[in-house]
């Protein structure tokens, strides 16, 4: 039966840019959250950021009120600043897109570490990789 | 209904594949994907860990070239071993600005009071109006807990004297307990963002002048912080783990002397360790009160 706590929902947003459209409209209005409040709240925290990807992570409450934080931007986000590419590839296993080394592999590892479920820096170095093979992105030494 | 704008695609994934797929989503979908994973207790300690497979989805916009872009979709998922299988469904514009509201309604409380969504007009006018704008803090109206502890606030409040709300969230207890004439709510929360709701839901009905609210818990009431260090009713609705740890701090010093303490957020199997902890401070058991699994307590400070 019902305990307070719902369920919790992470949604890739853009800095500053939060409005009541998809995906934040039918992911949250479903839940009883009130957009507007949601919006304005993440958009205030993140003005300084403009333009960055900032996922906001929402602890959503059996009676409709919430709270949430930001996390760092995700590996596939920081995979492609790294390497230079606009985008992942189309068929990772044949066609590779871009580079990264292994220290930019740490430094990613590094501002994800807090938000993976890793359990050390080479674990959460694993996890990027994987994300990068998944993109056609090559991790060279 | 309105044209289908939108179309979701959603995934269910294990946790380690949600990164992936996440990605390959992105590429396609507008603005950003949506994660999302339900929430278990393991015991009574636990805050909630999430559990579960997780829902990965987003929205592609319904235009000319929509076949092609789900066609490019799935093959670029093709490429994620082992294959999850994607859901299409379309959806219409809506508009969620208001649409979330219909998750609620006005709720009567007990005798007198009503919970009143902020913006609904016309109402029963036999009762008092409690108007509470859902948001960021904890206590909408639609939980059993609040539910419960605002028909025990109904029940002992003392017109002409004032009240402590431990753990205030949205404000609605203190609220309520000042529209049924308490002379003065002294409401805490260790969450800035309840504060910020007290105060709004407090302007919103009238009662701000006699509701003073800031962050903190049982240990800065005591140590006079606020305006009352002792009331002849305090309130708490919380959760029986973090209760039963507030009565070490000092919760039963808060009540008055032949006052009331009406205690909330606690689940029937947990009600006995509760009224333990606040016997072996000296208080006596009053009543228990219960709704679906959930119980409120209240004690009396001899």
């Amino acid at each position: 039966m019902a305990k307070k706590l719902k369920a919790i929902v992470r949604l890739q947003l853009t800095a500053g840019k939060a409005n009541p459209a998809p995906p934040v409209g039918p992911a949250l209005a479903g839940h009883g959250i009130n957009i507007m409040a949601f919006c304005k709240d993440y958009n205030a925290r993140t003005q300084a950021r403009a333009g960055e990807v900032l996922p906001a992570e929402i602890t959503i409450y059996t009676d409709g009120s919430f709270t949430f934080i930001l996390k760092s931007p995700p590996a596939s986000v920081l995979l492609k600043k790294a390497a230079g590419v606009e985008k992942g590839s189309a068929v990772p296993n044949r066609d590779k897109v871009g580079k990264v080394t292994r220290a930019q592999v740490r430094e990613i590892a590094e501002i994800k570490m807090k938000d993976t479920n890793a359990v050390d820096i080479e674990d959460a170095m694993r996890q990027i990789e994987g994300t990068a093979r998944n993109m056609g992105i090559t991790v060279v030494d | 209904m309105a044209e289908a704008r939108w179309l979701e695609v959603s995934l269910t994934v294990d946790g380690e594949m949600a990164e992936a797929v996440s990605e390959v989503l992105n590429r396609f979908v507008s603005q950003g994907v949506v994660v999302e994973q339900a929430v278990q207790y393991n015991d009574a300690e636990d805050l909630g860990t999430p559990y579960g497979p997780v829902k990965v989805y987003g929205y592609l916009i319904i235009d000319d070239q929509i076949e092609e872009t789900r066609q490019r979709l799935e093959e670029a998922l093709y490429f994620i071993q082992p294959l999850p299988e994607a859901n299409f469904r379309a959806i219409a514009d809506e508009n969620w600005m208001e649409s979330w509201k219909k998750h609620y309604h006005p709720i009567p409380i007990g005798e007198k009071l009503l919970i009143l969504p902020a913006w609904v007009e016309e109402y029963d006018p036999a009762r008092i109006p409690v108007r509470i704008d859902p948001s960021m803090a904890f206590g909408t109206g639609t939980h059993p807990t609040t539910q419960l502890c605002m028909a025990m606030v109904e029940k002992y409040t003392l017109p002409g004297k004032p009240v402590i709300d431990v753990g205030c969230g949205s404000g609605i207890l203190s609220i309520a307990a000042l529209k049924l004439g308490a002379s003065k709510a002294v409401g805490v929360d260790i969450d800035n963002a309840s504060v910020k709701a007290t105060d709004e839901n407090a302007e919103a009905n009238g009662v701000a002048d006699h509701l003073e609210c800031g962050v903190g818990s049982v240990r800065e009431l005591r140590q006079g912080h606020f305006s009352l260090r002792r009331a002849p009713v305090v309130v708490a609705n919380i959760l029986a783990p973090v209760i039963i740890r507030l009565f070490d701090d000092g919760l039963a010093d808060l009540v008055e002397h032949g006052g009331t303490l009406v205690l909330s957020g606690i689940l029937a199997e947990q009600a006995p360790g509760v009224e333990a902890a606040g016997k072996a401070r000296g208080l006596e058991f009053v009543e228990r009160v219960q709704q679906n699994d959930w119980v409120a307590i209240v004690l009396r400070q001899p």
